[in-house]
C-alpha cells in the first residue's frame, strides 16, 4: 500500500508535465482568482494555472536534487577514501574550509557566477561533498586496516582494485545511507534557489512560493499548493532517506 | 589544545583565501556597480585605477588581510565603510538566532530524550523537521499572519531601533530558526541517550530498582551533554548564517538580506566581510566546542 503509493506520486512528479492542461508561462485567466472546476488552484499573480505550474516543477527540481546529491557523493566518497588510503588529512581541509561557508552563500556566489542547471548541480554537490567525504572516510579508515587490504597492497595492487575489489563493498552501504541524506539537504537547497530568485526554471517550487507570497492574503492557494509540495517532498525523501540507511545496515550484517 | 588553535588558525587563513578568490572570480564588478551601466570606459579605467582594482589580485589580498588585522573591513562598492553597514546588521541577526538557541537548548535536549524512550515523538519530530525552514515560514505566515492575524507577516523594524522593541514581530521568526536548528539536535541527542539507555550500568541501575528519573540525572544526561554542547554550539552559529532565508520571508533586517543584495550587486567587500565573519565564526565554534567538551568529560581531563 505505502509502495503503491511512493509510487503513483513519483510518477506524478516524473511525469507531471504531460499531465498539465496549460503552459507553465501563459496567463489563462484573471491573476488571484481563486479555484474553479478548469483551474483547481486557481491562477497566481500574472493569471498563470497554479496546477500546471505545479505539474512542470516537479521533475525539474526532483531531478536536479538527484544528479546533485550523486555528484556530491562521488566526489566525497573518492576525496573519503583517498584520505583514508593515504592517511593524509591535509586532504580534508579545503573540503573543511568550505563547509565552514553557510551553504546559501556557497549557493548564491556559485549561481551568480554560472546561473545555469550545471551552476546550481554543482554548488549543491560542493555543499554535500564534504559531510559524506567525512562518513566516506570514518568508514573505510575501519576496513583500510584489515588483514586482506595489507595482502593485497602486498601483492602489489592497483589503486583501482584496492578501492573497488578491497574497501567499497565493505563502506558501500554506509557510502548508500549517506547518500540518501545527501538527497534529502539537495532537495531543500534546490527549492531555495528557486525561492532567492536563482531558479533555473521558470516553474520551480520555490519560485512559486516567493512569487506567490505578497499576494498571500488574496489567493491563498497559489502559496499553499507549492508550500505543501514541497514540505511532502522533504517529508517523503527524509523517510525514502531512512529506509535506504536502514536497508544498507542490513545489507552489512 | 595548542594544536587545535593552530588547525583554527589554518582553516581561518584558507577560508579567508578561498573566500576573497572566490568572490574576485564573480562576473560582478564594484565599478560598474557604482557607477552604472552608462559610465564610459575611460571613467570605469579611472575609477578602477582609484580604487586599485588594477592590480594583482594577491597584493589586493594582502591588503585586505593587513586591513582585516587592524580591524578594517575596507570600504562598500557603494562608497560606505563596511563595518559601519554591517554593525546593525549583525546584532539583529545574533538577536535573533540568540532568542532561538535559548529556546533550543532545553527544547532539543527535552524532546530528544523524550524521542529516545518513545518512537512515536521521535518519528513525529523527525518528519515535522525535514521540511525546510522557509517552507515551515511560508507555512507559519499563512496560519497565523494570514489567516489568525496573531502575530505580523513581515518584520518591519525602522532601521536602527533594536528588534526587541517589537516582540510580536519576532515570533514566527524565531520559530522558524527553530525549527531548523532543531532537528539536528534532537537526532543526535536521541541517538546518544538511547546508545547510554542500553549500556550495562544503567541496565543494573534499573534492576537495583533505581527510579528512571535518577537513572535519567545521574547516567543519561551526563552521557548526553558533551555531545549536546557541540551540536548547539555549531547549530547556533549556523542559525546566524542559516537564517538567511527565514529573514528573507519575513523582510527582518539581518545580514541575510544584505548578502543577498550585496551577492547580486557584485558589492565584493561586503561579500568578502560576510562570509569571512560567518566562517570565522564558525571555526570559533568548532573550538569553544572543543574546550566545552574536555571540561564535561572528566576522563579526558585527566589523560591529557
Amino acid at each position: 500500500m505505502k509502495r503503491a503509493f511512493a509510487a503513483v506520486a513519483a510518477l506524478i512528479v516524473l511525469l507531471g508535465p504531460e499531465f498539465a492542461a496549460n503552459s507553465p508561462t501563459k496567463p489563462v485567466g484573471v491573476p488571484y482568482s481563486w479555484p474553479t472546476w478548469v483551474l483547481p488552484f486557481g491562477t497566481d499573480h500574472l493569471g498563470r494555472d497554479v496546477l500546471s505550474r505545479m505539474l512542470h516543477g516537479g521533475r525539474p527540481l526532483v531531478l536536479t536534487s538527484l544528479a546533485a546529491a550523486l555528484a556530491g557523493v562521488l566526489l566525497g566518497a573518492v576525496i573519503g577514501l583517498a584520505v583514508a588510503l593515504t592517511k593524509r588529512q591535509a586532504l580534508m581541509w579545503p573540503l573543511d574550509a568550505i563547509a565552514a561557508v553557510p551553504p546559501i552563500l556557497v549557493l548564491l556566489l556559485t549561481l551568480t557566477a554560472m546561473p545555469d542547471r550545471v551552476g546550481l548541480v554543482l554548488a549543491v554537490a560542493v555543499v554535500g561533498a564534504p559531510l559524506a567525504a567525512r562518513v566516506t572516510q570514518a568508514a573505510a579508515a575501519q576496513v583500510v586496516g584489515r588483514a586482506h587490504v595489507e595482502i593485497a597492497i602486498a601483492r602489489g595492487e592497483n589503486w583501482a582494485w584496492l578501492l573497488g575489489r578491497e574497501i567499497l563493498p565493505l563502506v558501500g552501504g554506509t557510502v548508500l545511507a549517506d547518500a540518501g541524506m545527501r538527497f534529502v539537504t539537495s532537495v531543500h537547497l534546490v527549492a531555495a534557489a528557486g525561492f532567492l530568485g536563482l531558479s533555473v526554471s521558470d516553474s520551480d517550487w520555490g519560485l512559486l512560493i516567493v512569487e506567490a507570497l505578497p499576494g498571500a492574503s488574496l489567493q491563498p492557494w497559489a502559496l499553499l499548493v507549492p508550500v505543501l509540495g514541497v514540505a511532502l517532498l522533504a517529508v517523503s525523501s527524509n523517510l525514502f532517506a531512512d529506509r535506504v540507511a536502514r536497508h544498507s545496515r542490513g545489507m552489512l550484517g | 589544545m595548542i594544536r587545535r588553535l593552530a588547525t583554527g588558525a589554518v582553516l581561518l587563513a584558507l577560508l579567508s583565501f578561498l573566500v576573497f578568490v572566490g568572490v574576485e572570480l564573480l562576473p560582478g564588478d564594484p565599478v560598474t556597480t557604482r557607477l552604472g551601466p552608462t559610465a564610459t570606459p575611460e571613467r570605469v579605467e579611472a575609477a578602477r585605477h582609484q580604487l586599485g582594482l588594477d592590480r594583482p589580485v594577491l597584493v589586493r589580498y594582502g591588503e585586505w588581510v593587513s586591513g582585516l588585522v587592524q580591524g578594517d573591513l575596507g570600504r562598500s562598492a557603494t562608497g560606505k565603510p563596511v563595518s559601519e553597514m554591517l554593525s546593525d546588521r549583525v546584532g539583529n541577526s545574533v538577536l535573533l538566532a540568540g532568542i532561538s538557541l535559548v529556546l533550543l537548548v532545553p527544547l532539543s535536549l527535552g524532546l530528544g530524550l523524550l524521542a529516545a524512550t518513545r518512537r512515536s515523538v521521535s518519528a513525529g519530530a523527525l518528519v515535522l523537521a525535514s521540511i525546510p525552514e522557509f517552507v515551515l515560514a511560508v507555512g507559519l505566515v499563512l496560519l497565523f499572519a494570514i489567516t489568525l492575524r496573531w502575530f505580523p507577516a513581515v518584520s518591519l523594524i525602522p532601521a536602527g531601533s533594536s528588534p526587541l522593541a517589537y516582540p510580536s514581530a519576532l515570533v514566527l521568526p524565531v520559530l522558524s530558526l527553530l525549527a531548523l536548528g532543531m532537528s539536528y539536535a534532537i537526532r543526535v541527542i536521541r541517538s546518544t541517550a538511547s546508545t547510554a539507555l542500553r549500556s550495562p550500568h544503567v541496565e543494573f541501575m534499573r534492576l537495583n530498582g533505581v527510579p528512571s528519573r535518577t537513572v535519567f540525572r545521574t547516567a543519561v544526561v551526563p552521557a548526553v551533554l558533551p555531545v549536546a554542547v557541540q551540536v548547539w554550539l555549531v547549530t547556533g552559529v549556523s542559525l546566524i548564517g542559516g537564517g538567511v532565508l527565514v529573514e528573507k520571508v519575513f523582510g527582518y533586517p539581518g545580514i541575510g538580506e544584505l548578502l543577498v543584495v550585496s551577492v547580486q550587486s557584485g558589492d565584493l567587500p561586503v561579500v568578502q566581510a560576510l562570509t569571512l565573519i560567518l566562517g570565522g565564526a564558525m571555526v570559533l565554534a568548532l573550538l569553544f566546542a572543543d574546550v566545552a567538551i574536555r571540561l564535561l568529560t572528566p576522563r579526558l581531563r585527566t589523560t591529557s
